[in-house]
């Protein structure tokens, strides 16, 4: 049972960083469908950082970690940005490519170093045993894993920044009437890099919390199956409120944790309901609570589509 | 400070590729002054203003603020000079309250955190002042158009701007709240502020301004005292020649039923009560049927029952004895002709050329389509003959891109489309909307023809001269439901707006 | 007024050079990361990545293994022709790769289960991703779900029960099905002749053929029919496809379930050939509904153009093989196809230029003869 808890927060935090990154992102008025590709690239970051700093001083490792993370996924955005603010490309495009090309990219870079490293080793895998240790803490029997911790810190920041500060209020100024916010000043072109890029900083850091969540080695050929867009289901069934994702991603991480235990659950290893079942819950979980939620979405009104000057 | 005028605009000249928009026009407007300015769709009003907000950069002349030129490169700037702007669509976010849309841009904080008390207190203190009743609280998506409008002004002021523009301000108003709006603009007069009052509404300039400058196709053709002018020379100046300001027509000879509704009900998307509220009524024909009524009290959503767009709830409709309350789209249309409201949103595939467009109501029948396929000899020859027909001017023909035409044209199409296919309803929605008084006139004589032809035309219309112009029978929608039954011949306008604002209600002997 | 129009704001001519201009930029991104990797051999690697069989010294062996490429052409024109369909109507198929995947289950279980032939096999791999593709269209038409996030998540379920589905005619030794040619042979895809032509290659069928001509069919039902005129009328403006009275519901539904066949029918163009077998323990979705986004765009969205986009990137990437694996990962060639994919974003600003380009042109050329006639104009 501590174990389903422990799963299930740690995979809620996960989805809660990397939904409160396309939170920002859709507030400001871009759907940033490459979530996906963001968590790869802050995975692969975050991986080589933990495998170069093996046995350094457990905060330390945390810490430098987690910058390196949120860096990576930062300067992928860039990407996403530049393309769909400025070029006016077509986000759905701009996102799918970019998810695409961060698996072949962390690929490319992981198999590179592996080779020269070891000319006989191709695999695309990061081994970060010695570093892994460091994310978790004991207490009691409990393994508290820091990503819930900074998962909770960025819903109660998110929470402030979007609500209570001048940041805030012209960011969702932004996503939901364009128009208006210019037309008072507000440079939407800004305010919308800084969504993007606060998306990338957070499916950064919900990408190496992803790879890191139990396992101590990484094949980067894999990505990260579908997460980013798991998270954009929890982002949509939380109607774009930060608490409402923090409980929808609760949801979502206790069907996930689910087929990481029953086994060890006495009754529902009696079922004996086949695993794969248990593999394809949270996408069929996140089917069925879109088709309930879709319905009536209060979705930032302007996202998804470029602004353009001449159309105020 | 001995110069007269707040902000001046003086020879300014804005070419785009293919037109002159602007051609060496001059604006001045004096402190404390409300000046008119008056044109049709497309005289360049509208680019003028962006000019003066920096959207644009003039290629010739300058602006001059207290009679030194300043440089305006955005709507910063614009501010900065303490010039404001409430735009014909509010720049308004759905979703905030009416304090955060006002303080949104010029917010104060302390600590990163945003502080709304002191801002609380300076809009109530300017509400009070001026007399601008809103409750600052209210979601945007929660209030009427007027306490929106009365939002964007607090807006303005609430930026110290002492240069005002109203742009067409009047436009979703009722009459009433029209009247409330005339009686603000003279109180911010009096408190010293200039206002610019754009606007083709003649009877409202004459009311309310001080001076007027007429702007017709890009040039300026005079600025006059309104103490030294009527109406008829301010619309000889608009349009370049006398207007027939009222249609032609014969008296109406009603024929038989048309369309026979009954105590229909319609859902909102918008919210939980319903658009249309057990409406019932008839459209004989031979006869124009107007809806008057504000824009929002539940037309469009009548027509989206009447036509198919949006479910019926309850009641029934009856078209030419023939139940359509639940027939899908395509069998009422064989009946029903309609141009749509939004011509863009719903009339026309703006992607597709001109043919296409003109066959889109009709491109399944056997004329066009064969075993599948479609008949492209005989959709261009049918577009050839209704641009004929029509005078539907476009760049290159039938493979004009819709997306390319003007307003008026594209409108053009869509009445070709649908005067020519068999009907005998025929519901226009504001089919004159943003056109000019040519194509205006050009419309309103094809929907007398129409009925002296004996369809049965239902007309929804905001403006009021269209209203008592055109229809032979007038309908006022108020929240959902009818309240009255009016004959333009023996009704005024006052009349009408009291009915549009809900003031003054028949009861239903209906 | 019959002015003769620039060559710059001619479609079909901005298309090409956009395409063009992708595939060279996705080639020089290549060859620096090749750089970046080891800068000796970079330029040979990237020579044999766009060489691919031409690699081989012989004649013969070209054109065998010019089939092998053509034969991994089939399925990635399915795919994109499923996607270029399915955004005709302003709908992002991204669930092309799981309806792809899920063809892959039906068209092996079909055949290595219950040893159908080949064309039952075929039919049934359609009707998977048919299926695969309704679901999309029933969440997008009556709930409203965004039909990328619904696309994803059904390309994990596809993926994960296709493996539980396949484990049941999976060889005992390794987690691939059997070998389609040893196992039933009546389920492998004729090959019409065409084995002989490229040097005895059984890899290549009549699957190749018939994918040209169903992006020809394709092109021809969206430009020259009623269902087409009705599809694209929805793609572009779905409340005037209503007001005009199509069912666009039923239209978009409709849509989906068609990507979804044509995807599911190029796996079974692939898995029936018998080129590769399913490895059962996958764990990723597989890419070829990826790339078709690429070749869809990459072919400025036009059936025909697809199929010469999709060739030249199953070109690029068999070309990847050729890789000196001891320096490069073969990877690179599906960096620069998704590279490729990114640059297709900025085709629209790319086309937005040229026509600059054209109106600056022009208006030079207007200013000059306006100035003639006006006599000494004004600022230049």
């Amino acid at each position: 049972m501590i174990l389903l808890i422990q799963y299930t927060l740690i995979f809620a935090a996960i989805l809660s960083l990397v939904a409160l990154g396309g939170c920002f992102s859709e507030h400001s008025g871009v759907i940033n469908l490459g979530l996906e590709g963001v968590m790869v690239m802050g995975a692969l970051g975050g991986a080589l950082t933990m495998k170069s700093l093996g046995s350094a001083p457990s905060a330390v490792i945390v810490i430098v970690t987690i910058l390196v993370a949120a860096l990576s996924g930062l300067a992928y955005t860039l990407l996403l940005a530049f393309a769909c603010i400025n070029l006016k490309a077509d986000q759905t495009l701009v996102g799918t490519a970019l998810n695409i090309l961060a698996t072949a990219a962390a690929t490319v870079i992981v198999k590179a170093i592996n080779m020269s490293e070891d000319s006989s080793n191709v695999s695309s895998t990061v081994v970060y045993t010695k570093a892994n240790h460091a994310l978790t803490t004991k207490i009691g029997g409990f393994s508290f894993n820091w990503f819930v911790a900074v998962a909770i810190l960025a819903l109660i920041l998110a929470y402030v920044i979007l609500y209570k500060t001048r940041f805030g209020l012209r960011l969702m100024a932004c996503g939901e009437n364009p128009q208006a916010a210019d037309s008072v000043g507000i440079n939407v072109f800004k305010m919308r890099w800084c969504g993007v890029l606060i998306s990338g900083v957070l499916g950064g850091i919900g990408g190496i919390a992803y790879i890191t969540a139990g396992v101590s080695q990484w094949k980067f050929e894999t990505g990260v199956a579908g997460w980013g867009f798991l998270a954009l289901a929890v982002m949509i069934f939380g109607q774009w409120k930060p608490l409402n994702i923090g409980l929808a991603a609760l949801l979502f991480g206790f069907f996930r944790a689910l087929s990481s235990v029953y086994s060890g659950i006495g009754w529902l290893a009696a079922m004996k309901i086949p695993s794969t079942i248990y593999v394809m819950l949270p996408y069929i979980i996140s089917l069925i609570v879109l088709a309930f939620t879709s319905k009536n979405s209060r979705a930032p009104k302007a996202e998804g589509i470029p602004y353009d000057k001449s159309t105020r | 400070m001995g110069n007269p005028y707040a902000i001046e605009m003086v020879h300014i000249t804005k070419r785009f590729p293919g037109i002159i928009a602007n051609d060496d026009v001059t604006l001045q407007l004096r402190h404390g002054e409300i000046h008119a300015l008056l044109g049709e769709n497309g005289a360049g009003k509208s680019t003028l203003m962006s000019v003066l907000f920096g959207l644009y950069q003039a290629e010739e002349g300058e602006i001059r603020k207290d009679g030194k030129k300043v440089t305006i490169n955005n709507p910063n700037d614009a501010n900065d000079l303490g010039i404001g702007m409430v735009h014909q669509h509010f720049k308004l976010v759905q979703c905030f309250t009416v304090l955060d849309n006002i303080i949104l841009g010029v917010e104060t904080t302390k600590h990163g955190i945003l502080q709304k008390d002191e801002a609380r207190k300076k809009v109530m203190a300017l509400s009070e002042k001026y007399g601008l009743k809103v409750d600052p609280d209210a979601k945007i998506e929660d209030i009427t158009v007027g306490m929106q409008q009365r939002t964007e002004i607090l807006k303005m002021l609430y930026r110290d701007n002492d240069i005002l523009i109203f742009d067409e301000p009047t436009a979703v108003l009722t009459p009433q709240e029209i009247e409330e709006l005339m009686q603000i603009m003279k109180n911010l007069k009096k408190e010293g502020k200039s206002i610019l009052f754009i606007s083709h509404k003649l009877n409202e300039i004459m009311e309310v301004a001080d001076r007027c400058t007429v702007l017709r196709r890009g040039k300026c053709v005079g600025t006059v005292n309104i103490a030294d002018t009527n109406e008829q020379e301010l619309s000889r100046m608009m349009v370049g020649r006398d207007v027939q300001l009222v249609a032609q027509k014969a008296p109406a000879k009603p024929g038989e039923t048309v369309l026979d509704v009954r105590g229909m009900t319609v859902a909102s998307n918008r919210h939980k009560n319903n658009a249309v509220k057990h409406v019932s009524f008839e459209v004989h024909a031979g006869e124009i049927v107007c809806v008057a009524g504000i824009d929002g009290n539940g037309q469009t959503e009548l027509v989206y029952g009447l036509t198919g767009l949006a479910p019926v709830s309850d009641g029934s409709i009856t078209l030419c004895g023939n139940d359509i309350t639940h027939a899908p789209i395509r069998k009422r249309a064989a009946e029903m002709s309609h141009i749509p409201e939004d011509r863009q949103k719903h009339g026309l595939v703006l992607d597709y050329s001109l043919e296409d467009n003109l066959v889109l109501q009709r491109y399944w029948q056997p004329e066009f389509t064969k075993g599948g396929f479609l008949r492209r000899p005989a959709i261009r020859s049918y577009a050839n003959r209704l641009i004929k027909e029509y005078d539907i001017r476009s760049g290159q023909g039938p493979a004009t891109i819709v997306r390319s035409m003007s307003g008026g044209n594209q409108q053009k199409a869509i009445i070709a489309r649908e005067l020519d296919r068999e009907h005998k309803l025929l519901v226009a929605v504001q089919p004159t909307r943003g056109l000019d008084v040519g194509a205006i006139e050009f419309i309103h004589k094809q929907l007398i023809a129409e009925r002296d032809a004996g369809t049965a035309v239902l007309l929804i219309s905001l403006e009021l001269e269209e209203v008592m112009n055109v229809s032979d029978r007038i309908l006022v929608m108020y929240e959902g439901e009818i309240v009255g039954e009016l004959d333009p011949k023996k009704t005024t306008t006052e009349e009408l707006g009291l009915y549009m604002a809900g003031a003054k209600r028949q009861e239903a002997g209906r | 007024m019959k002015e003769k129009k620039s060559i710059l704001t001619n479609g079909l001519f901005q298309s090409i050079v956009s395409a063009i201009i992708c595939i060279l930029l996705g080639l020089l991104v290549g060859y620096l990361v090749l750089l970046a990797i080891n800068p000796a051999g970079a330029g040979k690697a990237i020579q044999a990545i766009v060489k691919n069989y031409l690699n081989y010294p012989t004649k013969m062996a070209q054109m065998k293994y010019l089939g092998n490429t053509l034969v991994k052409t089939a399925p990635l024109l399915m795919c994109a022709l499923s996607i270029n369909f399915c955004y005709k109507v302003g709908l992002f198929n991204i669930g092309a790769a799981g309806q792809y995947v899920v063809g892959i289950g039906a068209c092996l279980y079909g055949a290595l289960a219950l040893k159908w032939s080949w064309l039952p096999c075929m039919l049934l791999a359609l009707a998977a991703g048919a299926l695969w593709g309704l679901i999309v269209g029933l969440l997008k038409a009556y709930r409203n779900v965004n039909e990328v996030i619904s696309g994803i998540m059904l390309n994990w379920i596809g993926l994960y029960l296709v493996n539980t589905l396949l484990s049941n005619v999976k060889e005992s030794t390794s987690p691939y099905t059997y070998a389609l040619g040893k196992t039933n042979k009546a389920a492998m895809l004729p090959g019409g002749g065409l084995p002989a032509v490229f040097s005895n290659n059984g890899y290549v069928t009549i699957a190749i053929p018939l994918s040209i001509i169903i992006a020809v069919l394709i092109d021809i039902l969206l430009t020259k029919t009623k269902f087409g005129y009705e599809l694209r009328a929805t793609g572009f403006n779905k409340e005037a496809a209503r007001y005009a009275g199509m069912n666009e519901k039923r239209n978009l539904i409709m849509t989906l379930v068609i990507g979804g066949a044509l995807a599911g029918l190029g796996a079974a163009f692939y898995y029936l050939s018998g080129y590769e077998q399913w490895e059962v323990t996958t764990s990723s979705v597989p890419g070829m509904g990826f790339n078709g986004i690429a070749a869809t765009f990459l072919g400025g969205l036009n059936p025909i153009g697809t199929i010469f986009a999709s060739y030249f990137l199953q070109h690029i990437m068999s070309g990847g093989s050729y890789l000196d694996k001891n320096i490069y990962p073969s990877q690179i060639a599906d960096l620069i196809t998704a590279i490729i994919i990114y640059l297709c974003g900025f085709v629209l600003f790319m086309k937005t230029v040229m026509n600059r380009m054209a109106a600056s042109k022009n208006e030079k050329k207007l200013r000059r003869t306006g100035a003639e006639s006006k006599k000494g104009g004004e600022k230049a």
